[in-house]
């Protein structure tokens, strides 16, 4: 049995529907994060299942009970807020004694909790200020302490490195990960930016518009996107996705881009002839260079070149399709803009997606 | 708060010209008051004298005055009442303004943090009750007052001033309210603090800049009102602005002297509260324009 378990949770603001049937079922110890644009219902979903946002319908299980109209305080649970929300007017051992004095907690464990805590988040030498006189990152840790040191059985962390800088936010992730190895709480992590869930969730929801789209691995997420919406939101940069239709090919089906037909490999495809459909291939899967032997190859013309200090991202013209691809640095100095190229895309490597509905076909 | 600190030097920036040139404004803005503190030490034929003086021997006959009388008929000068009416100004317009300030966080906290259909227009009508000018409502005020016996009496009078508080309390105490990030409120809930403790261990404690300056506010206003105290506080409960008016007048005309020394020790409190709660009353009228 899930250790958490949303279903069918239903949130309105008005005329606006926040959450629209939401559900999912978290297993207990597990990393799991929520992906999805902002406004996709991600905070409000966190928010539901502290029990800060009544719901219009659905529930809301934690550990074995029933917690749809349980009050927020006493539900076990414990957030990190984008804004960290840290209590400006006491002390950071104040911030961090306040959940233990609110469950009773005896002074002296207090104390000795408070010490551990602020330990295992380095920030000892902070115990004595007030958060305004923190730095962004010891704020950030505090925050994270404050939600630890009760000990809850569910951390709920809503963009927690939103308001962080870059380099930060990759040692928090790292730190993140840590956390979540050395103490085996279950935890679910809200955010909008791909990286973060394919890097730290050991499961991944994509959210849109209030309600789960896909709910897969990292690794099946990014192989296998269920629709466009997945597959254009997992994976940096997004995968390319072109226009086409299906035609008959030799022995099999091939899709017809405009600018060139591609025969699939694999034989019935269940794709019907004359069909619409959109086409996926990942920046990474297009290779440059003629190489008959792996796939097809393609005239391509080299429109902008984007350098990232390791790799460097092309962005093609292929016809009158654009498309970007992305090679090792060394190899895209030597790509003139304006000058044309060739590459190899495998047809193994191609995800086809319905036209209209934008559902993975095959 | 670093901000603040930082400031004296920007000002330092800004050069000479612009530092003598405020001074310049701030002495015509102060010169009134420095005037009527000045004529507090003078003789009456120094206060009256034409073209003024501003050298004189100073004394401190008009402050003598102000609570000693001579008089024709006894042989010892007679106490005046005095003491009594700067007592009721302070304990008037310090209990009236306290309770405002009570009733007015509250209501405020409410209407920031429990919106309802309709908030908009409850906010716009109490403010309506402050559209008024006092002349216009004083004489219903006053026979209402008559009828139930309120006339003249402390709580007559520290009742209504207690009204007159409220809405400027509950717009001032509202928008201290509404800077706060609500999250702060969330994340005590869910570290076990019930509604009671989130509003007074929570969110009483971040404004209380704001409720600082909300009190001193109130408390000028409160302080300088004539017009209601005129008409309905009696010989026990008359404040200073009232009895200050009624030295006027009489067999020996205006005496400017008395006057301006009841003026200055009636700045006095006003200007210790002030001076008490500064730092308290810069944060809260620049509270959320400094807040990063």
């Amino acid at each position: 049995m899930a250790h958490l378990r949303v279903s069918d949770v239903v949130r309105r603001y008005g005329s606006v529907t926040a959450l629209d049937g939401m559900s999912f079922a978290v297993e207990e110890g597990e990393f799991y994060c929520i992906l999805g644009p902002s406004s996709a219902g991600k905070t409000t979903t966190l928010r539901a299942i502290a029990g800060l946002e009544p719901l219009e319908s659905g529930s809301i299980e934690f550990a074995g009970r029933d917690m749809t109209r349980a009050p927020v305080q006493g539900r076990g649970m414990a957030m990190i807020f984008q804004t960290f929300a840290l209590y400006p007017h006491m002390t950071v051992a104040k911030n961090f004694a306040y959940p233990l004095e609110r469950d009773g907690v005896g002074r002296a464990e207090i104390e000795q909790r408070v010490g551990e805590v602020a330990e295992l988040l380095r920030v000892t030498h902070t115990l004595n200020r007030k958060p305004d006189t923190l730095s962004g990152g010891e704020q950030q840790r505090v925050a994270i302490g404050r939600a630890l040191v009760r000990r809850p059985k569910l951390l709920l962390l809503d963009e927690p490195l939103t308001n962080l800088d870059a380099k930060l936010r990759h040692d928090t992730r790292a730190e993140f990960k840590r956390l979540h190895r050395e103490l085996g709480m279950t935890m679910l992590y809200a955010t909008p930016d791909q990286l973060e869930a394919l890097t730290m969730g050991q499961r991944v929801a994509v959210i849109r518009d209030g309600r789960v789209v896909q709910i897969e691995t990292p690794r099946h997420l990014y192989e296998r996107p269920l629709n466009t919406y997945v597959a254009g939101l997992v994976g940096a940069p997004a995968m390319n996705l072109l226009r086409g239709r299906v035609a008959a090919g030799n022995g099999g089906a091939m899709l017809d881009l405009g600018f060139a037909g591609i025969d699939l490999a694999h034989g019935d495809t269940g794709l019907t002839p004359g069909e619409p459909v959109v086409v996926g291939i990942r920046p990474h899967d297009i290779r440059l260079g003629a190489d008959t032997g792996r796939g097809r190859v393609l005239e391509a013309q080299v429109h902008l070149r984007e350098p990232l200090g390791d790799v460097t991202v092309v962005d093609l013209r292929l016809g009158d399709a654009a498309a970007k691809m992305v090679v090792r640095e060394e190899v895209g100095v030597g790509l003139v803009e304006g000058s044309g190229i060739e590459v190899t895309i495998d047809p193994a490597d191609l995800h086809v997606f319905h036209a209209e509905t934008g559902t993975r076909l095959g | 708060m670093a901000r603040i600190g930082s400031r004296p030097r920007e000002i330092g920036k800004a050069g000479w010209g612009w530092t003598a040139f405020t001074s310049v404004v701030s002495l015509i803005y102060f010169f009134p008051v420095l005037w009527i503190i000045l004529t507090a030490f003078k003789t009456r034929s120094d206060a009256l004298a034409v073209p003024p003086k501003f050298f004189f021997t100073p004394t401190l006959q008009n402050f003598t005055n102000v609570f000693f009388r001579e008089s024709i008929t006894a042989q010892a000068a007679q106490a005046t009442e005095f003491p009594l009416y700067f007592f009721n100004s302070i304990f008037i317009a310090g209990t009236s303004v306290f309770l405002a300030l009570i009733l007015g966080t509250l209501a405020a906290y409410g209407f920031s943090r429990y919106p309802l259909r309709g908030n908009d227009t409850y906010l716009f009508v109490i403010l309506t009750t402050r559209m008024l000018p006092p002349i216009v409502v004083i004489i219903p005020i006053f026979l209402m007052f008559r009828l139930t016996g309120l006339a003249g009496s402390y709580w007559g009078i520290i009742l209504l001033y207690t009204a007159f508080n409220i809405p400027f309390s509950v717009w001032l105490v509202k928008s201290f309210f509404d800077e706060l990030n609500p999250e702060i409120e969330d994340a005590a809930r869910m570290d076990g603090a019930g509604e009671k403790r989130v509003f007074f261990a929570m969110c009483l404690p971040q404004i209380l800049a704001g409720l600082a300056a909300t009190f001193v506010f109130g408390m000028i206003l409160t302080w300088n009102e004539f017009i209601f105290a005129l008409l309905l506080t009696g010989v026990e409960t008359r404040t200073v602005p009232v009895a200050m008016a009624r030295t006027m007048g009489g067999e020996i005309g205006v005496d400017y002297g008395l006057l301006a020394a009841i003026v200055t020790l009636f700045l006095i409190p006003i200007f210790v509260v002030t001076y008490i709660l500064q730092n308290q009353l810069l944060r809260g009228v620049t509270f959320g324009t400094v807040k990063k």
